[in-house]
């Protein structure tokens, strides 16, 4: 554990460094950390080892001489393991069996994930009716059977062990009934004065169902009031547009431009999936190198995102900047009566502006602005103005009814209503789903004014920072357990069904509201039937039709069908004028949703804590991020604390550089320093919401950083398995190239060509010095002959890849990896089968990136398995490279001799074998792992197992897309193919022969079965002579 | 100073060594047959069940066939322990105040499954599928014996991995019709009792039990028996197809053409079935993503 501290102790960098370790840099060059880019001897050290700094030495509190007697015993009992008897294992069949069971095979339901951001269709997986995975609807139109990290990481969600378990009165345990009780008769008292003094505080409101109970119960109690409220609310759309939502299609789009509009990394970006799809479709290039065409990205934002690292074009500003560079940009346009305030501009910038102005002129009614919903209402509100005079309104954009189904502005309704705390004139205050305890701006100190409500009520999975305070707290049902209804981003309705029984004694909002209501029992079942009853009772032209068919036909498909908006083409906009940028010299702060925790929500599902975030592979915490000029000048150095001072109030938050971030920004990612998440989620980061306030929900400005004393250890991916070799194969070891990049871009890991590039050489990829085409006959074993049956392969778009995470989450579930919290990843111990490299090239201040989903590669001829003294990895007839984990004893030489660090070790027992709730998440397919046992990605060798079998007792081959890889399945992007290569007619057959198509180090003879496609970019000539460098400010 | 040693001493020491040897090489045999040993294993052993179910009698005495209960079992990987309910359907009206059944109508009246204890348990990283076996034509007695004839039931094999390997590696000397996996009695093909299987034209992209039909009468007499699996058309798979006709339910309609050759021995059945059932090769068969994921 010393060598643990040791290791958060390193020396940070200087901003000297980093320029001398770029001063004699030329061309292309890559990187994948801070350190790496600099060649600081912490990073020397690190990739001369396999794991990182103290992953071989035993962390647990065991002393050598107990190491020793328990090796002892194990040594001893080694050989007598094959005579242990198994322990009678008894059966427990069915009293009465349900009708349409049959045990041993997966059964799947639609359902559907409801969100702020719109719902997502799922269809999920149940296994002897647990749900064991969650995956989108592939009938669905919208999302087309593609999922996200959220939607992945509800599945530990639900069978999160530290649920609330029961209905609690002052902390003791009471029955739901008692409740109802006293609701009732508060209720039935209020009912004279119209409902005075209840008030209800609610997630957005997602149910057009809850919608309607409430509208029923305003009815009857017309004092009463339902205030929503999110921390990431979607305030500016409703400054901008009132009750309509805007919807974007790409499809068309051939230029893109983000204005701080995070559309690629993640479904907190609503139309999540739809986008990423359309964007990489356009990037797919199909047709073959001579017609070639592809969309183009700008990117202009605040943080350094992978919406603004897949840009083609990325300008970093800072928050403040953004309304004004819209309003210039509308200016440029000539949007009528747009006006800009007056900023000085860099000569980049404003570069950079002339050619997005011009380029999207040129694109008139091809092109499309995104923009941010998390930001100045000015910025969305010029957008689409921006929008409507290049005429891309109905073509690219559209605007249709809120998703929502009671949109309002929530931050002033929640102001509004913790006034009315403040003066007594709340009696009752039922929150459900809600945690403003935690969530609320800091300035509404809602904890304080929540006391002075008579009674509290809390509805909420867990007894978190609000339930923990509140007089009642209430189990509330998970989205699986529970029937309610959503709309998705295009407003079609999906029926939220449940999968399970709900696993605790809980119960949902519509049950809450319903009580006000003349039927107060009413279950969320029949309350939802009840919705849509008109609705199904009629068929397409309008006659009545039978209303169960129909329902069951919902059911069944996930959605109601023709119940998605009109889309309209124009709407009332609301003109608001750019605020005047702060000046540069101002410390902004940018609060956003963390990309794999959201808002805190998921702060407890140990999958997302532990997956590494886009960009900064940064797990298990939340950081101060900024550019390394910011940090310089206050005097900090990475993994310092710092004391952020603003809007009067301060928070110490841990120091993370990060490449891209304009200077004097810092971003604070929301849901992180939670008090009382549960086991896992407590106690990991910061809470930047205590120094947001209800004026600055978006940004805070005008900040100042104090140094504190102190040091705090990160868990930052990236910087494990590095690689040594190329240091003994003629690495350049100058400690400017570090060997990752020497290996990146001399042995071509990362191939890429702009699209003239790739239009006048359509082999780039597989040509020149550093592209070797590596053919190899010759090899020390004997040929083996794949030319018959199936030979599995895989091939990865590196065009199509956005590095959203959804593939390692869905692997996460399918494969029962276990989570081994953050002092383990500090120490290279994470267990994610796949993992995403971030590798950075050029500027550290204007970087471009590419992102390389990577897992076992099953090479054909595979260094891993000649090295495994025991025959525990071994190749199968069809090309898998296999894990037998009976025979593994761990030694760790197959990880120690894969060149692409992909194996997987259990230090130790990671695995919960203890957790009643988890037990019953487990995909039964597949074993879950004890200590001491190598393991990685085995291309999902359950799913083909299944698909041969079925394919066997058919007598038939096994079909192009029917098995489908839990990260292809999961992937918006579509960027991952899996399938036979000795099938010609395949999908994966065509891409492994595609001309972009090319292995990772396959110079080293491996052949593996997972191939990429090379990336291609678009970029604009105006802006390619030089590339766009915001030079950092003197340091 | 006096020998420590006599040279009888020097017998004892040789005999000693060989001593070791032997004691070394017992105890390695002794371990090598423990470890295959009922005791290990459990085959051959009869645990106390709830209810003392005799497969006997209800097999061979009464005429059950095994789908009645064992409902998945061509469709599953878990052949299927039946519910409480598939007792009470008989035991609702006969036996209705048994002793032994007192665990039944226990079971019945509280909605508390029985507990019976798993005869043939494989490890839990063993994923094993019955369908595709039944499927592929192994019968249920290969694996698991004379169930007929089991008044209480136990494992007949090892269920170990070398008895595994044993018929992954040869397929062949198990193999029969897939019309007599269920058929407990059933004998490899000899001269006295000869096997006759004929195909359809249809190989691909229909159920096994469509394609080859095989009988134990000789079919060039009149009345010749016609049995096969019930399957599921695969979707997608052609229909209409050469031979195949629309025949639905359990028979089939044989097309006049058809023609039926003569087998004598399990190895002429074994290759002439691998073919038609398109069973993997054995390194496929065998290779350890079959069992071990």
């Amino acid at each position: 554990m010393e060598t643990g501290n040791e290791q958060g102790q390193k020396a940070g960098l200087t901003l000297a460094e980093v320029r001398r370790g770029l001063a004699g840099v030329k061309g292309k060059k890559y990187w994948r950390s801070i350190d790496e880019l600099a060649g600081t001897p912490e990073f020397e050290q690190a990739v001369l080892k396999e794991f990182p700094d103290a992953a071989q030495e035993w962390v647990d509190p065991v002393s050598r001489r107990g190491f020793l007697k328990l090796m002892g015993a194990s040594m001893a009992m080694a050989g007598l393991a094959g005579c242990t008897k198994q322990p009678d294992e008894p059966i427990y069949p069915y009293v009465k069996a349900p009708e349409d069971l049959i045990l041993g095979k997966s059964m799947y339901f639609a359902t559907a994930y409801p969100s702020a951001a719109g719902a997502l269709p799922l269809l999920v997986k149940s296994d002897a009716f647990r749900p064991i995975k969650v995956d989108g609807n592939p009938d669905h139109s919208y999302n087309k059977g593609t999922s996200d990290a959220y939607a992945q990481g509800t599945l530990l969600d639900l069978y999160d062990p530290d649920r609330a378990k029961k209905t609690t009165y002052r902390g003791d345990n009471r029955q739901w009934t008692e409740f109802m009780e006293t609701w009732r008769s508060k209720l039935i008292a209020a009912k004279s004065n119209g409902g005075d003094g209840l008030a209800l505080l609610s997630a957005t409101v997602t149910s057009p169902t809850l919608a309607r109970q409430w509208k029923e119960a305003q009815a009857i109690y017309p004092k009463a009031r339902l205030v929503q409220y999110d921390p990431v609310s979607r305030d500016a759309v409703r400054a901008v547009l009132g009750a309509k939502d805007v919807q974007y299609s790409l499809t068309d789009a051939d230029v893109i431009l983000s204005l701080d509009a995070d559309f690629l990394s993640g479904s907190s970006f609503p139309g999540f999936h739809k986008l990423t799809r359309e964007y990489s479709e356009r990037r797919k290039l199909a047709t073959g190198a001579k017609d070639a065409t592809m969309n183009r990205l700008y990117t202009v934002e605040s943080t350094t995102t992978t919406t603004g690292l897949k840009a083609e074009h990325r300008l970093a500003l800072k928050p403040s900047e953004i309304p004004a560079f819209a309003a210039a940009l509308a200016v440029a346009l000539g949007v009528s009566g747009a006006a800009a305030p007056s900023y000085a501009w860099t000569d980049e910038q404003a570069r950079y502006l002339k050619a997005l102005a011009a380029d999207l002129k040129a694109h008139a009614g091809k092109s499309v602005v995104i923009a941010s919903e998390q930001q100045h209402p000015s910025v969305l509100s010029l957008a689409l103005q921006i929008n409507e005079a290049l005429g891309n309104d109905g073509k690219t954009v559209f605007f249709t009814d809120a998703v929502n189904p009671m949109p309002t502005e929530q931050t002033a309704e929640l102001k509004a209503l913790v006034n009315d705390l403040w003066s007594g004139k709340v009696d009752w205050l039922v929150m459900l789903n809600a945690n403003p305890v935690y969530d609320a701006p800091a300035d509404l100190n809602f904890k304080e004014a929540m006391s002075r409500a008579k009674v509290t009520v809390h509805l909420g999975k867990h007894a978190d920072e609000t339930g923990s305070l509140t007089d009642w707290q209430i189990p509330a049902s998970h989205y699986l357990e529970s029937w309610s209804d959503a709309r998705c981003y295009d407003g079609t309705v999906s029926v939220v069904q449940p999968l399970i029984d709900p696993l605790y004694e809980s119960h949902t909002a519509h049950e809450v509201v319903q009580a006000m209501l003349d039927e107060p029992t009413k279950s969320a079942y029949d309350a939802v039937r009840e919705t849509w009853q008109p609705v199904l009772s009629k068929s397409g032209d309008g006659k009545s039709a039978d209303f169960e068919m129909n329902w069951r036909k919902v059911l069944h498909a996930g959605w109601v069908d023709g119940s998605a908006y009109e889309k309209a083409a124009t709407a009332t906009v609301a003109k608001v004028n750019a605020p005047t940028p702060v000046g540069k010299d101002a410390i902004e702060v940018q609060f956003r949703p963390d990309p794999t925790i959201y808002d805190g929500r998921f702060a407890n599902v140990g999958w997302l804590q532990e997956l590494p975030k886009p960009v900064t592979s940064l797990s298990w915490d939340n950081a101060a991020l900024m550019s390394e000029g910011t940090m310089q000048r206050a005097g900090l150095a990475e993994e310092d604390i710092v004391e952020i001072s603003v809007n009067g109030r301060a928070v110490k938050a841990p120091v993370l550089v990060v490449p891209g971030q304009p200077e004097n920004t810092i971003t604070a990612y929301l849901g992180y320093g939670r008090e009382a998440a549960g086991r896992v989620g407590s106690g990991a980061g910061y809470n930047a919401g205590l120094v947001r306030t209800s004026d600055s929900m978006a940004v805070a400005t005008g900040a100042t950083l104090k140094k504190i004393d102190g040091r705090w250890g990160f868990a930052v991916t990236k910087s494990h398995y590095q690689d040594h070799r190329s240091k003994f194969a003629g690495g350049q070891g100058t400690g400017n190239n570090s060997l990752e990049a020497d290996e990146a871009l001399t042995r071509g890991i990362i191939r890429e060509a702009t699209l003239e590039e790739y239009k006048a050489d359509p082999g780039f990829a597989n040509e020149g010095e550093t592209h070797p085409k590596v053919e190899k006959e010759i090899t020390l074993f004997p040929n083996w002959d794949y030319s018959t049956g199936n030979a599995w392969g895989m091939s990865i778009d590196l065009n199509s890849c956005t590095g959203c995470n959804a593939c390692i989450v869905s692997c996460y579930a399918e494969n029962n990896i276990a989570v081994v919290g953050k002092q383990e990843v500090r120490i290279g111990r994470n267990m994610q089968w796949l993992r995403i490299d971030a590798y950075f090239e050029g500027d550290l201040h204007a970087p471009k990136a590419h992102f390389q989903p990577m897992a076992c590669q099953h090479c054909e001829n595979a260094p891993c398995e000649q090295v495994c003294p025991v025959g525990a990895t071994v190749h199968t007839p069809e090309g898998l490279n296999t894990m037998v984990y009976n025979r593994c004893v761990g030694t760790r030489y197959c990880s120690n001799n894969c060149p692409y660090k992909v194996r997987r070790f259990n230090f130790l027992l990671f695995s919960d074998y203890e957790t009643e709730s988890l037990k019953l998440m487990r995909n039964p397919d597949v074993t879950v792992r004890s200590r001491g046992v190598m393991e990685k990605c085995s291309y999902c060798v359950q799913r083909i197992e299944e698909a041969k079998i079925a394919a066997d007792k058919e007598n038939r081959p096994v079909r192009d897309g029917e098995i489908v890889t839990a990260c292809e399945q999961a992937c918006p992007a579509t960027a991952i193919t899996f399938g036979n290569l000795n099938d010609k007619t395949s999908r994966v057959h065509a891409l492994h022969l595609n001309e972009r198509s090319y292995g990772v180090l396959a110079d080293q003879n491996t052949r593996p079965r997972t191939r990429y496609l090379a990336a291609v970019t678009n970029p604009n000539p105006a802006l390619m002579e030089s590339p766009v460098e915001v030079a950092p400010t003197a340091g | 100073m006096a020998q420590i040693f006599d040279r009888s001493s020097n017998a004892l020491a040789r005999m000693s060594l060989v001593l070791t040897g032997i004691l070394v090489i017992a105890l390695g045999v002794t371990l090598n047959e423990l470890q295959r040993s009922p005791w290990v294993t459990r085959q051959g052993q009869r645990p106390d069940q709830p209810v003392p179910f005799s497969h006997r009698h209800h097999v061979q005495g009464l005429g059950l066939q095994c789908q009645y209960c064992h409902t998945s079992v061509e469709k599953s990987s878990y052949a299927g322990i039946p519910p409480t309910k598939t007792c009470m359907n008989c035991h609702a009206q006969i036996w209705t105040n048994a002793d032994l059944l007192a665990p039944v109508r226990h079971s019945w009246a509280t909605g508390e499954s029985i507990p019976w204890i798993k005869v043939h348990d494989l490890p839990d990283y063993v994923y094993f599928n019955h369908s595709v076996h039944v499927n592929k034509g192994i019968g249920c007695a290969s694996c698991h014996g004379r169930v007929d004839l089991m008044p209480l039931m136990y494992a007949q094999n090892t269920l170990q991995m070398e008895w595994c390997l044993n018929c992954h590696r040869n397929p062949g000397k198990n193999l029969r019709p897939t019309s007599e996996i269920y058929n407990m009695a059933w004998k490899a093909p000899s001269e006295e009792k000869p096997v006759w299987c004929s195909v359809t034209d249809a190989k691909t992209g229909v159920p096994t039990a469509q394609s080859v039909s095989c009988v134990t009468d000789d079919p060039t007499r009149n009345g010749a028996t016609v049995a096969s699996l019930e399957m599921p058309t695969a979707p997608g798979a052609g229909t209409g197809q050469a031979g195949m006709g629309e025949a639905g339910g359990g028979g089939m309609v044989m097309p006049a053409s058809m023609m039926y050759t003569k087998f004598t021995s399990q190895k002429a059945l074994g290759d002439f079935l691998i073919d038609q059932y398109h069973i993997r090769p054995p390194n496929q068969l065998s290779s350890c993503e079959t069992c071990h994921r």
